[in-house]
């Protein structure tokens, strides 16, 4: 294993060298899948023209910069995000099943976004506000009923699935009483869609994002001790307690955050850390590869989900549970094949 | 359901003693659900019903929708509470259940693909498509997670994000056929009376007998591999025919009656207190726990709302987590 | 920052629709502009729309009000009710939206360059729909539906923003002449007759039915020519809930025991859905006195949601209603 010395301010960072090729391919990836996002779209534009509307010239600026731009920020910075939180989780819980999803976290968002749509009259500002209650609340619920005497990562995986299957329980009983028009837009909305999203609808999301990373980086190093086990972290001086309430708190509002602009993307979380642990081979479950494998995932499935039936665009959620769910089953199987 | 200290008595004589009262609790939960519905029967026109038969509309509700309705629930329940306890012993894992290993969406998938198809429309081939889905969906998931229990169980839930995210696809593309996957996908035992019930329940029942026979060798397996080995057990073939088992009592029960999916998770838990360490017991305990749950919230369900019904998967699920959360909170094994 | 692309995004949109739209003798056509009032509020919308985009129950009304439309979302339950040249010009127009809402394809829509959009979704669906992106393309009227026998008011709404009051006055006029004709028709006996009806739409499965109630879905057009169905809903839930229920199947013979007739939905080729069928194959049905008289009729396109729609369905009444008419 070569290890590289990164200098960063005072600091120097020791970078895997597998990991730092990765996430240079990686970053690659994006930046040629965000620039096919934003060439795609109900009329093809090159990327000479993209460039050009993106400088504010050409007759395209409107499509591109207003309209695709933020599609394709968003669904880089989200996927980012479902795979830091997803990353998050994992950790702590030291089980791929860990994932916000699996534990209730788009669930509880999907409950808030119901009763919005059924009792409230469902602007979108009360779809956002409450859909994060929601979220917020499951996962509340969650770690009260788990914390014991400390925080348990199987306990919290348990209760997860328990809460889970009551609030999925609940949705579903809300979209059976409700008239069919609502449940199909309920349904709809529970994919999770990146369809339409503009400026003000990402702005703060996305800057809200970025802090919670921001903050997500400078806890990197001990949440890597923390995921080498409870006795290492303690002898290395890593105060687990406040670590993990700090790690949960971000990694639900990442979660929170991304479903309540886009809905519940589904599978990103789960598959997004899995696949960047694998490819970069390392110990636990690394965070940059997740990031970057989560923008790149989001962003491809993004495509397909309006290339599939163009015109007519599909919820991405759709697609990123067949495009994660199919991969993971595709590593696994050769994995198996190795072994 | 009182834990009896450990007394005198061989353990096998208890055994049947804890059975016999639960067969006693599974038939009170019978005679309930006979009397208790949308439609308030006296109590004296259930009996007359069950013997003296008159054609009227008291007689035939508790005939031809009542009698039916519990038939399934015993034999839904029992289905589930076993695949449950025979893929937590396989797997070695006391949370894993027939939903979490994609079985459960496996069968629910390929009904959504034969209504879209427009194959799918009687009850017969309803439960094909549902059976053929869950054996399709458990040869993959084996065939790919056979080496450790965990991936096992990765896989599942993988196959199950694939499914839903497909099916997802087809019912916003097709909304008439969503409509009718939208009462499908919760799972209900209500207005199956008119279904042909003999075949599944006699599947069902079928199994259940595979399972008791399975139970010895189940019990080797779960010791671990190397031992399993050591007391000539064949690890492969024993994991092969249990999964056949489990897929066939899911495929049935969910084909029947949709995806239930708590069940399989929360009996075989409450089972595993009684039957201390024994495979054959555990899945006796399973079968009639199984049942009694199943009436019990079915009998909930129906009296829960002034018009119409609630679908029985959303009892058990504020039934069973609850109980389920409770049971973790108070295991301290699961402390890391 | 943002304000200024948006409004840049405006501009350039205006221009590009002068320069490709009518010309550039455009000046002073589309100056008229008129108000109208819309879920959405009160919009500004030209007097005469050219090209105009429909999206949900829109589609139908202004396809048969022959309105000039651009693209359509697409809506796969009015296609057997479509008469063939009406189903000509749904297959050939472009599809810029899927059946939900959330599969608008916004980008789509401005290509088809619109003067005017017509949204015909709930108005709970409306989040779905990014309206300040359309609005950014075209004026947005967005009238969805309420109660299932508001299609009359609603349809005239919808074309009348479309500017084809002319197309939709025909079907509407047809619709009500056909209308009285029966009225006049079935007056000595409909009326009489305590009517009861079972639905085919929306939650049912699962050992429910649903019971329609007059100005439901299988009933409203039955109304328009005399018919009534007794009783009302136990508990009003708001919109449809409001004349339809869902009851267990064990309550058919409290329901149902005191119609004198009994009408139920059946699809467009005459069969009845899986949900009407578990009635009828209940034993608790065959036990029904209108059952065991005899007195039950099928009645198709219950989901009419146009005039034109509604014109089949009072035929398809007149059809299965004439056994009444020889007593």
């Amino acid at each position: 294993m070569t290890l590289l010395l990164v200098k960063t301010g005072d600091r120097f960072v020791r970078v895997e060298r597998r990991t730092a090729v990765l996430s240079i391919a990686l970053v690659a990836t994006i930046l040629t899948v965000g620039l096919l996002g934003l060439c795609y779209g109900a009329s093809w534009k090159s990327p000479g023209d993209v460039i050009a509307a993106l400088a504010g010239t050409g007759d395209s600026v409107v499509v591109v910069r207003d309209w695709r731009l933020p599609r394709v920020l968003a669904a880089i910075v989200f996927g980012a995000a479902l795979g830091v939180a997803g990353a998050i989780f994992q950790n702590l819980t030291r089980n791929p099943l860990g994932s916000p999803d699996v534990i209730g976290l788009d669930a509880g968002a999907y409950t808030g976004t119901l009763v919005a749509l059924t009792v409230l009259s469902g602007t979108s500002v009360q779809l956002a506000t409450s859909s994060v209650i929601g979220g917020l609340l499951v996962a509340a619920t969650i770690y009260l009923l788990a914390m014991r005497g400390g925080v348990s990562g199987l306990r919290l995986i348990i209760i997860g699935i328990a809460v889970n299957a009551m609030v999925t329980a609940l949705n579903s009983w809300i979209v059976l009483r409700a008239e069919l028009e609502v449940a199909i837009a309920a349904v709809g909305w529970s994919a999770g869609s990146l369809n339409g999203v503009d400026w003000a609808d990402v702005a703060l999301p996305l800057a809200i994002i970025v802090v919670l990373l921001a903050a997500m980086v400078t806890r990197a190093g001990a949440v890597h001790q923390a995921a080498l086990g409870n006795a290492v972290a303690a002898t290395t001086g890593v105060r687990l307690g406040r670590l993990r309430l700090t790690m949960i708190a971000i990694g639900v509002g990442l979660t929170a955050t991304v479903t309540a602009v886009a809905g519940p993307i589904a599978f990103i979380a789960l598959a997004a850390p899995q696949i960047g642990r694998r490819l970069a081979r390392a110990p636990g479950v690394p965070l940059l590869p997740a990031a970057l494998c989560g923008a790149v995932l989001l962003q491809v499935a993004d495509l397909g989900a309006q290339l599939l039936l163009a015109p007519v665009s599909l919820p991405v959620g759709v697609v990123t549970t067949a495009i994660g769910g199919a991969y993971l089953i595709w590593l696994l199987t050769t994995e198996v094949k190795r072994s | 359901m009182t834990t009896t200290p450990a007394t005198t008595r061989s353990p096998a004589a208890r055994h049947v003693l804890v059975l016999a009262a639960g067969l006693v609790l599974l038939a009170a939960a019978v005679i309930v659900g006979l009397g208790v519905g949308a439609r308030s029967v006296p109590p004296a026109e259930v009996v007359r019903a069950l013997f003296a038969f008159d054609g009227g509309d008291d007689h035939l509700v508790v005939h031809d929708v009542r009698i039916p309705r519990a038939l399934l629930g015993i034999g839904v329940g029992a289905a589930l509470a076993v695949a449950g306890v025979l893929i937590q012993t396989l797997t070695r894992n006391p949370l894993a259940e027939p939903g979490l290993l994609g079985v459960t969406s496996g069968a629910g998938f390929t009904v959504i693909l034969g209504a879209a198809a427009g194959l799918a429309t009687g009850a017969v081939t309803e439960l094909g498509f549902a059976a053929l889905g869950a054996v399709a969906a458990a040869t993959l998931v084996y065939a790919v997670g056979r080496s450790s229990p965990l991936r096992l169980v990765l896989t599942g839930v993988a196959l199950s994000a694939v499914l839903t995210g497909i099916g997802l696809g087809l019912r916003l593309m097709l909304p008439d056929v969503f409509d009718q996957y939208r009462f499908w996908s919760v799972g209900s035992l209500a207005g199956r009376e008119q279904a042909p019930l003999a075949v599944p329940l006699t599947v069902i029942g079928l199994a259940l007998v595979a399972a008791l026979l399975l139970s010895r060798p189940l019990a080797a397996v779960s010791l671990g591999d190397t031992v399993a080995h050591t007391l000539g057990a064949n690890v492969t073939r024993i994991r092969l025919s249990a999964l056949i088992v489990v897929t066939t009592l899911v495929g049935a029960a969910t084909a029947v009656a949709g995806p239930i999916l708590f069940v399989g998770l929360i009996v075989p838990q409450l089972a595993r207190r009684l039957a201390t360490g024994s495979v054959g017991w555990l899945i006796g305990y399973a079968v009639v726990l199984g049942a009694i749950l199943m009436l019990a919230a079915d009998t909930i369900a129906r009296v829960l709302l002034p018009t119409g019904e609630v679908p029985v998967a959303i009892v058990t699920a504020f039934l069973g987590g609850p109980a389920l959360i409770a049971a973790v909170r108070r295991d301290r094994t699961v402390a890391t | 920052m943002r304000k200024n692309w948006r409004l840049l995004g405006a501009v350039a949109i205006a221009c590009a629709l002068v320069t490709a739209g009518c010309g550039s003798s455009g000046d002073d056509a589309a100056g008229k502009t008129r108000v109208v009032k819309a879920d959405n509020g009160k919009i500004t919308i030209p007097e005469n729309p050219k090209r105009v985009v429909a999206t949900g129950y829109a589609v139908p009304a202004l396809i048969e009000a022959d309105a000039p439309l651009v693209g359509i979302s697409t809506w796969k339950r009015g296609v057997p009710m479509m008469s063939k040249s009406e189903k000509a010009t749904y297959d050939k127009l472009d599809k810029v939206a899927g059946e939900a809402a959330a599969e608008t394809n916004y980008e789509a829509i401005a290509e088809a360059k619109p003067d005017l959009i017509v949204i015909g979704v709930p108005k709970p669906v409306l989040a779905d729909v990014d309206l300040k992106r359309l609005e950014e393309v075209a004026p947005v009227v967005a009238i969805g539906p309420t109660v299932p026998s508001a299609w009359r008011d609603l349809s005239q709404r919808q074309a009348d923003a479309a500017g084809a009051l002319k197309g939709f006055n025909a079907a509407k006029g047809d619709y009500e002449d056909k209308a009285k004709e029966l009225s006049e028709k079935y007056g000595d006996v409909l009326p009489d007759v305590k009517l009861a009806h079972v639905g085919a739409y929306g939650e049912i499965d699962k050992g429910t039915f649903q019971r329609e109630f007059d100005d439901s879905w299988g009933t409203n057009v039955a109304n328009d020519i005399g018919a009534t169905y007794y009783g009302e809903v136990k508990e009003k839930g708001g919109g449809s809930k409001d004349v339809s229920e869902y009851p267990s199947i064990e309550e058919l013979p409290e329901a149902l025991g005191d119609a004198e007739a009994i009408t139920y939905s059946v699809g467009p080729d005459g069969e009845p859905l899986k949900s009407v069928k578990y009635v009828l194959g209940s034993k608790l049905w065959k036990n029904l006195p209108a059952v065991k008289a005899g007195k039950t009729f099928p009645i198709r396109y219950t989901e009419a949601a146009t005039y034109g729609d509604a014109l089949l369905a009072l035929d398809a009444l007149d059809e299965s209603l004439a056994p009444l008419l020889k007593k």
